[in-house]
């Protein structure tokens, strides 16, 4: 049943895109009178309706297979597992707080709420392993390999990012 | 010079202890560079270049040689082990390396991966030294439809990589397509699906949806799994271990093949060693006489990908050497750094001063025999990550996806996406889609529209015109041939 619905959901998503989303912008004029071109909407129009044909025949497939099996029902979306939906919610709201968190915060969050959901018992242990990881990982990209890690735009976050920034700089310059 | 000359003068070069030795440093940090997931080859060779500030023309580019090669071969590690390309041209390697680790086989897919890759690197510099001028020439008079004929080849194989879900296996292909031409288009700019975000203006970034694909996916199977699994113990160590010599001569056509196709698609201005790996892994299962066995963990599949991307390093040497034209990007980096230290680059090169050519063969033939040894003892340490239980290993693979994504571009907006491809993979696995078509789709859709329009106003719209070429009109009807014989064959069968 999954299966059926994102079919029909990716059906109905290629053909709003076909009628509305193809060109969102005018062609240039140039473009448009000059009939050796191959104008910008024709190639993905033309996968488009490829997509929606084989797509239509695989959702007929799909119902055709189905039709006596007694699991094929709404019910079994339900089925989804509630540990899953929140590994999904858990990475994208990561990719939404890394901005306004910066990497230390978001980083400490995703290994610490991560490794619960995988099931990890030993909270205290978890939380050591978060703090240290964070600092290994921040290491290798930001003092290694010279990524610019998000500190944030939250102040009081960003200040604390810097204030780790620091201790990491000077026990780096202690080093070299 | 003749070809011997030149031999012996690379060699001379790298004779030097401290250009040996900044070889074998080079090798060791391109190796990690690659198997760090968002570090590319070309973002390797950029953080190599402050190391050549104070070399010698001839000793840099030497060195920045050896990070390409070796960052090229590290992909892999992290490709095996983790189901990470570590860059994006170790894509195909997770297909069938990933399934043979988790058969516990991780050790024997490794050494298949790395002795490829040397294998495919040392063919192509060998092509590079013998035939630079002659292959240059070569692919410089390939025409938009030729180039076009060779990815619509690549693409030819969507209905063989799943023959029992053809139509499946299309439209994760088409979607890949699709998923390519978001942002402005590659002729006239014009904004294309983008459905209103000025992110997604520039296009879909290569890595963060390989990464969003194939590693969060695969944390996202875990987690779901986390609810049957009963032990919480880490995978054991892993050895590297060379498969045996018959094992090697049985794929000797499938190396001979990738490292050829690899080379040449490596000079291509464009192309690279990414579409290099996808063509090779895509022809290599057409040819294979057990096409169903690719994707379930074959050492056919990792040798088919690590040899073409290793030989593909050689090729895009090729043109920045004889014609001061960069292959590709980490090529352009190269080009850089010697026109920093005032090399003319351009055609007169290799008469003037032929010791860069032989330079950089001797540094390519030094790299690929030394990196298998580094690659070796780096694979154990990030192997040693794979005892770590799964709640640990977990969420450090989230925030490798997550760090590698973002340091692509230094862009939030590539978080999202990956954020959002590993959500997109996991439903293309609930729906039996392929990842793998759609990855290839995904990565020769650029190239193949481009070129695509390209050649059809240079035919002035006339599609007989265009595969008029030989080259191109050959490579169309093998092509066809190719794309519809598992359908019509799969009819047969129905009806028999």
């Amino acid at each position: 049943m999954f299966e059926l619905i994102c079919n029909i959901l990716l059906w109905l998503g290629l053909l709003y895109a076909y009628f509305f989303n193809v060109l969102e912008a005018p062609i240039p004029d140039r473009v448009a009178r000059n009939p050796y071109t191959l104008k910008p909407d024709m190639w993905p129009k033309a996968i488009i309706i490829l997509l929606l044909i084989c797509i239509a025949l695989n959702i007929i497939n799909i119902i055709r297979k189905n039709k006596d099996n007694p699991d094929f029902h709404l019910d079994a979306l339900m089925s989804i597992r509630a540990r899953l939906c929140i590994g999904i919610a858990l990475i994208v709201a990561a990719s939404f707080v890394l901005e306004p968190l910066g990497y230390m915060v978001t980083c400490v969050l995703v290994l610490f709420l991560y490794g619960l959901l995988l099931g990890q018992t030993h909270v205290i242990r978890l939380a050591v392993f978060s703090v240290v990881i964070t600092l290994v990982l921040y290491v290798v990209f930001s003092v290694l390999l010279s990524v610019n890690l998000p500190r944030g735009t939250i102040p009081v976050l960003r200040n604390f990012s810097l204030y780790v920034e620091s201790i990491v700089a000077s026990v780096k310059s202690a080093i070299m | 010079m003749t070809t011997w000359e030149l031999f012996t003068n690379g060699f001379s070069v790298l004779l030097d202890p401290y250009t040996f030795m900044m070889v074998v440093f080079a090798i060791v940090v391109g190796t990690i560079f690659g198997a760090l997931p968002g570090v590319s080859a070309t973002m390797a060779v950029a953080l190599g270049l402050p190391f050549t500030y104070s070399m010698a023309p001839v000793p840099a580019i030497v060195f920045l040689v050896a990070v390409y090669c070796s960052s090229i071969t590290g992909g892999s590690i992290t490709a095996i082990l983790f189901k990470i390309p570590g860059v994006p041209s170790s894509a195909p390697t997770t297909f069938d390396g990933y399934p043979m680790a988790q058969r516990g086989e991780a050790g024997k897919a490794l050494g298949i991966a790395l002795g490829s890759s040397a294998i495919g690197g040392l063919v192509s510099a060998l092509a590079m030294l013998t035939l630079s001028p002659q292959l240059t020439q070569a692919a410089l008079s390939f025409s938009p439809s030729d180039i076009f004929a060779i990815t619509f080849m690549g693409l030819s194989i969507l209905t063989c990589l799943d023959s029992k879900n053809i139509l499946r296996t299309l439209i994760s292909g088409l979607l890949g397509l699709l998923l390519a031409c978001v942002g402005q288009d590659p002729m006239y700019a014009v904004q294309r699906l983008t459905f209103g975000s000025g992110e997604l203006i520039a296009g879909l970034e290569m890595i963060p949806v390989l990464i969003g694909i194939f590693a969060v996916t695969e944390v996202l199977k875990q987690t779901k799994k986390r609810d049957t699994l009963k032990s919480d113990e880490g995978t054991a160590s892993v050895n590297t271990k060379m498969p045996s010599f018959k094992e090697w001569w049985g794929i000797k056509w499938l190396l001979a093949r990738c490292s050829v196709i690899g080379t040449i698609i490596g000079i291509l201005p464009g192309a690279g060693a990414t579409i290099a790996s996808f063509l090779c892994y895509s022809s290599e299962t057409k040819l294979s006489k057990h096409p169903e066995k690719f994707g379930t963990g074959i050492i056919d599949g990792i040798a088919a990908s690590e040899t073409a991307n290793n030989a593909a390093t050689g090729g895009a040497m090729v043109p920045l050497l004889s014609l001061g034209i960069p292959g590709g990007n980490a090529a352009a980096v190269m080009m850089s750094a010697l026109v920093l230290k005032g090399v003319q680059l351009g055609p007169l090169l290799l008469v003037n001063q032929p010791q860069y050519l032989s330079a950089t063969f001797a540094s390519m033939v030094v790299t690929n025999i030394l990196m298998v040894i580094v690659a070796i003892g780096i694979a154990k340490v990030f192997a040693q990550i794979l005892a770590v239980p799964y709640s640990y290993l977990g969420p450090i693979i989230i925030m490798l996806a997550i760090i590698g994504s973002y340091a692509t571009n230094m862009s939030i907006a590539d978080v999202k996406i990956m954020a959002i491809a590993g959500v997109i993979g996991l439903v293309i696995s609930a729906c039996h889609f392929n990842s793998a078509a759609l990855i290839l789709g995904l990565v020769l859709g650029v190239i193949c529209e481009g070129n695509f329009s390209r050649a059809y106003t240079i035919s002035r719209a006339n599609l007989v015109n265009m595969f008029a070429r030989p080259v191109a009109g050959t490579l169309m009807v093998v092509s066809i041939v190719l794309l519809l014989w598992p359908i019509v064959a799969g009819l047969f069968r129905k009806k028999d």
